[in-house]
């Protein structure tokens, strides 16, 4: 699960409704980190597999996804002191966390490297085979045609929503992250996410639906 | 689309989201169930579960995790050394690179490679003494030595050269007296 980036308040004299406001849990390592360039890696060594998470999906391929895991971070590293908190609920839409900040960077990186390439990336299916329990053979094979069949239908995706999906399941991210990293609102990225959900659905043939 | 059609959208998407919250807060010992999942449609439901079950995190590989670490750390010296050896001198700061491209795979708007917000330039932000002290004093003898070749005094020659130099100093002086045409 996601560690708590975004909390929720309750704002004096507002009955009955949250506000959501946003705290930024990396905002010591940042400091740190710009005080002394060396203490970044703590901050590397927590998003590292996130990053590289995003990448892998977006990319579908372990070594483009190192490529643009490492882009991230040096430019990351390079870009710090242009990295402005901006998390209070004062600071309303738009509010950006270092994960936040982070995963922009990435989304960029990794836009450029998409392109570069020309062709739609092919879901990493032989990775599906992680879902699956090594020792449950028979099981196993079911569990990994099903996950298979889940990141396949991912990838066919249109590319907005897929970022929204693997932002939402495999990041863990709260909708007002992912409107961060996307630039959406919050509201279009529900919408995304409730869209993709209703393709996947029908790809995987549980509407009822023949595929 | 009418607009009870995209309000009944709208509202549909939020239930989605109320379900994932607790979808994904499941694993760390939220409620597994909600008042509203029963309004959610069982199919997106069901998806949903799938999803939350089969996209799995994937880690890179501890060989890769290391020498990017390295990487870091080196770079990470690198931006020190400015601060330590070459706060007394001066230094050029790189002025504005431009627009740093991107995006564009699915028509969203153009964003930047580093973009928190100030996206209508890419500066640097940090002035850059190329390579630290030790790079900047071989810059520094380079340029003292390309200074006196350039200051050097008048250009002698080769001897062919200089021989070339006196036929001709000889046929102007000729001229001059009258002896040729």
């Amino acid at each position: 699960m996601a560690r708590p980036v975004f909390g929720r308040v309750r704002a004096a004299g507002e009955a009955g409704s949250a506000r959501v406001t946003h705290l930024d849990r990396d905002r010591a390592l940042v400091e740190e980190a710009r005080r002394d360039p060396a203490s970044f890696d703590a901050l590397y060594r927590r998003y590292l597999a996130q990053v590289y998470s995003y990448a892998y999906y977006e990319l579908g391929d372990h070594h483009e996804a190192e490529d643009a895991t490492e882009r991230t971070f040096l430019a990351a590293l390079a870009n710090l002191d242009r990295f402005e908190e901006r998390a209070r609920p004062a600071d309303g839409d738009g509010a950006s966390t270092f994960r936040v900040w982070l995963f922009r960077i990435a989304r960029n990186v990794v836009a450029n490297q998409r392109r570069g390439r020309r062709r739609h990336p092919q879901a990493p299916i032989e990775a599906a085979a992680l879902v699956a329990d090594p020792l449950d053979i028979e099981g196993g094979a079911a569990v990994r045609d099903e996950a298979a069949a889940a990141w396949q239908a991912v990838g066919r995706l249109p590319a907005d929503r897929r970022r929204a999906v693997v932002l939402r399941f495999v990041e863990e991210m709260s909708t007002a992250e992912i409107a961060g990293v996307l630039g959406r609102s919050e509201g279009a990225v529900r919408v995304l996410i409730h869209r993709a959900l209703r393709t996947v659905a029908r790809d995987l043939g549980r509407d009822g639906r023949p595929r | 689309m009418t607009l009870f059609e995209r309000e009944g959208s709208e509202v549909e998407a939020l239930l989605t989201d109320r379900y994932l919250e607790r979808v994904l807060a499941r694993a760390t010992g939220g409620p597994s169930s909600g008042p509203v999942d029963a309004l959610l449609n069982p199919v997106l439901r069901d998806a949903a579960d799938q999803l939350r079950r089969d996209l799995v995190r994937v880690h890179p590989s501890f060989r890769f995790e290391e020498r990017l670490a390295a990487r870091l750390a080196e770079a990470a010296a690198a931006l020190r050394m400015p601060a330590a050896v070459g706060a007394e001198s001066g230094v050029v700061p790189i002025g504005v690179l431009g627009r740093a491209s991107v995006e564009g795979d699915d028509g969203d708007e153009g964003a930047y490679l580093f973009d928190d917000g100030e996206l209508d330039r890419r500066e640097l932000s940090r002035p850059l003494l190329i390579g630290g002290a030790l790079t900047s004093a071989a810059i520094s003898l380079a340029g003292a030595a390309w200074v006196a070749w350039r200051a050097r005094p008048a250009r002698r020659g080769s001897a062919m050269v200089r021989a070339a130099r006196a036929v001709r100093e000889a046929r102007l002086a000729a001229v001059h007296a009258g002896r040729l045409d």
